[in-house]
């Protein structure tokens, strides 16, 4: 089957949108066109032919990994607590390091049994960092919406920069941006350099103020960006991360559950629908400008030329 | 008098863990008589076996090479290539318990001993690659290989290094992109320095150096050539440097004994130091000027 030409290479699509199994996942992902996708660890666990196999399922798929989830609830532990998590950070830094992943996504403590410390969560941070060193992998830290004591990418950020580890940066996700109205100005404090992975959605509800709102908002209403009611928002956070240098990839994090009762093609034609959206309407990857030619690593030095 | 600790920090902040040194560097093969034949060329003598696998022990001056090629029947252990590689760095500190603490603490990976009845219990990390970093604290009292291993017969066990050759570093190669990775990580867990670009030593200048908190020996971690896409899984321990107070002389010492060097337009022996050529499929040693002689 050939696609009619549009650029989404920048874009890929989380497991977690998609109901079946991992083979039907990757396939309609593949089919809609993506090149890369977003795991989840439950993935490779749940894959009923054991880890290994789903291992070689990703690999033979073609598809490269952009990440791997989800790390939760690891900083600020004491005592049994953090060794405990120490060994279950250890156990999903193999499963994707195994699965060729780049980077672990660890998102902000929920627990109310962690310390709200920041040079403690950053100690913490830093030697998980130091864990993935040998594994070859990176550590994206993303503050939750309803994270006890780090829920903004604002926060997020001042951990990540106490704990001054190299293979340490930050996961953004739109949709705890636009639920806790981070302003966006505060991108310009963050170095781009240091934004390792961004997640976007859109949801439907005008507000999710509390933090139980925002919890069931993210976990069964979000939609892809372009579907909900904060669009204009989610191309404001693409503009803007392009505007200062992020070259990094772009993955569709939409928990749904309708999406999980439709078939994952269908659902995959939404997201390759919300792809064209941003990589050809907003972020206008294929328009033949001069001076505008993609090269990851030149990105930024070209945007200084690339008429906006 | 108060402690000192709750108003000012003096520990030895710039060698917490009291490192001193290589104890011994592992190479694991399935071909250790190959790999010994190589040794003994450089100056190594084989001086003992381990009690109860199949390791050989050899020396020259204060260097200790250990030649691994027990296959472990373990599940998930490696079992040694017929291509020998750097297993393992066994690192000279104060106690070696409280490093391994540390590193752990500091978010080093433990790697499960497997010791046999009276052997010792030496505490290991994950290096880079497949290999292990090991911390040992008996080297002044008595030695580790008076436990685990039996001399060998009638051959001299100190034996004097050949042209006053002494540990000078490992170089380690690492993919694209990593170099603030690991010098962080040799930072964190062993207080290792990088050094400025403007300070390098031998022939072969490339990368990033690392000196030791005790500054006795150094690692160099080199990168890919611009351009290269490296691929997974490469990032190993590449050879070991000796250090060398007059590096012609110890180039002329070990022709005679049929080592043969790298000489190229682009690299060659010099005053600086000098190259083995490759055996075995990747063995090579690095010879580097140094003043100090073998004790």
């Amino acid at each position: 089957m050939t696609r009619a030409a549009g650029f989404i290479d920048d874009f890929g699509m989380d497991t977690i949108t998609l109901s079946g199994s991992l083979p039907a996942k990757l396939a309609a992902m593949r089919d809609a066109g993506f090149t890369q996708v977003m795991l989840k660890a439950s993935d490779l666990t749940g894959h009923a032919e054991g880890v290994e196999d789903a291992v070689r399922v990703v690999k033979a798929s073609g598809l490269r990994v952009t990440g791997f989830q989800v790390l939760r609830d690891f900083e600020g532990l004491s005592g049994h607590l953090h060794d405990y998590k120490v060994d279950i950070a250890k156990a999903m830094l193999e499963m994707a390091r195994a699965v060729g992943a780049p980077l672990l996504l660890a998102c902000s403590s929920t627990s109310t049994h962690a310390t709200q410390d920041l040079d403690a969560l950053a100690r913490d941070l830093r030697k998980l960092a130091m864990l993935a060193v040998p594994l070859r992998l990176k550590i994206a830290y993303e503050g939750l919406s309803w994270g006890r004591t780090i829920n903004e990418f604002t926060t997020a950020w001042e951990v990540v920069n106490r704990a001054d580890a190299p293979n340490l940066g930050l996961g953004i996700d739109s949709f705890h941006i636009v639920a806790a109205k981070t302003p966006l100005d505060a991108l310009d404090e963050v170095d781009p350099a240091k934004i390792f992975l961004v997640q976007l959605a859109d949801f439907m509800w005008q507000e999710a103020r509390s933090f139980e709102e925002r919890m069931t908002t993210a976990r069964h209403f979000r939609v892809f960006p372009g579907e909900g009611v904060h669009s204009e928002q989610v191309a404001e956070l693409v503009l803007r991360l392009d505007a200062l240098g992020y070259g990094g990839d772009y993955s569709f994090e939409v928990f749904n559950d309708d999406y999980q009762q439709i078939p994952p093609g269908a659902v995959a034609e939404r997201a390759r629908a919300s792809a064209l959206w941003l990589g050809e309407d907003v972020l206008r990857r294929s328009v033949p400008l001069p001076n505008a030619m993609r090269l990851r690593k030149a990105h930024a030095a070209a945007m200084e030329h690339s008429p906006r | 008098m108060q402690p000192t600790t709750d108003r000012e920090a003096i520990a030895d902040a710039a060698n917490p863990l009291g490192l001193d040194g290589i104890e011994f560097i592992e190479y694991a093969t399935s071909r250790p008589q190959a790999l010994g034949q190589v040794l003994e060329m450089m100056g190594f003598r084989p001086v003992a076996r381990h009690r109860s696998r199949e390791v050989l022990l050899y020396r020259q001056g204060a260097m200790n090479v250990v030649i691994n090629a027990h296959d472990s029947a373990r599940p998930r252990s490696v079992a040694p290539g017929e291509t020998p590689t750097i297993a393992a760095i066994a690192l000279r500190v104060r106690d070696a318990a409280a490093a391994y603490r540390r590193a752990l603490e500091r978010g080093a990976w433990s790697v499960p001993t497997h010791v046999e009845v009276m052997e010792l219990n030496i505490p290991a990390i994950h290096g880079v690659g497949a290999s292990r970093i090991y911390f040992v604290d008996r080297y002044r009292e008595f030695s580790i290989y008076d436990v685990d291993f039996v001399p060998i017969p009638t051959v001299d066990r100190a034996p004097p290094a050949l042209a006053g050759l002494h540990w000078f570093g490992i170089v380690q190669y690492i993919g694209n992109d990593r170099m603030a990775d690991w010098s962080e990580f040799y930072r964190e867990l062993f207080a290792f320095d990088v050094l400025p670009d403007s300070e390098r030593f031998g022939i072969l200048p490339k990368g990033c150096i690392l000196r030791s908190p005790c500054r006795s020996f150094y690692l160099q971690l080199i990168e890919p050539e611009p351009g290269i896409v490296d691929v997974e899984g490469e990032e190993s321990l590449q050879r070991i440097g000796l250090g060398a107070p007059d590096v012609p002389a110890a180039v002329k010492a070990l022709r005679t004994r049929g080592v043969e060097f790298v000489e190229s337009s682009d690299l060659h022996s010099d005053n600086r130091g000098a190259l083995t050529k490759s055996r075995l499929g990747g063995v090579m040693f690095e010879l580097v000027h140094d003043e100090r002689a073998a004790p």
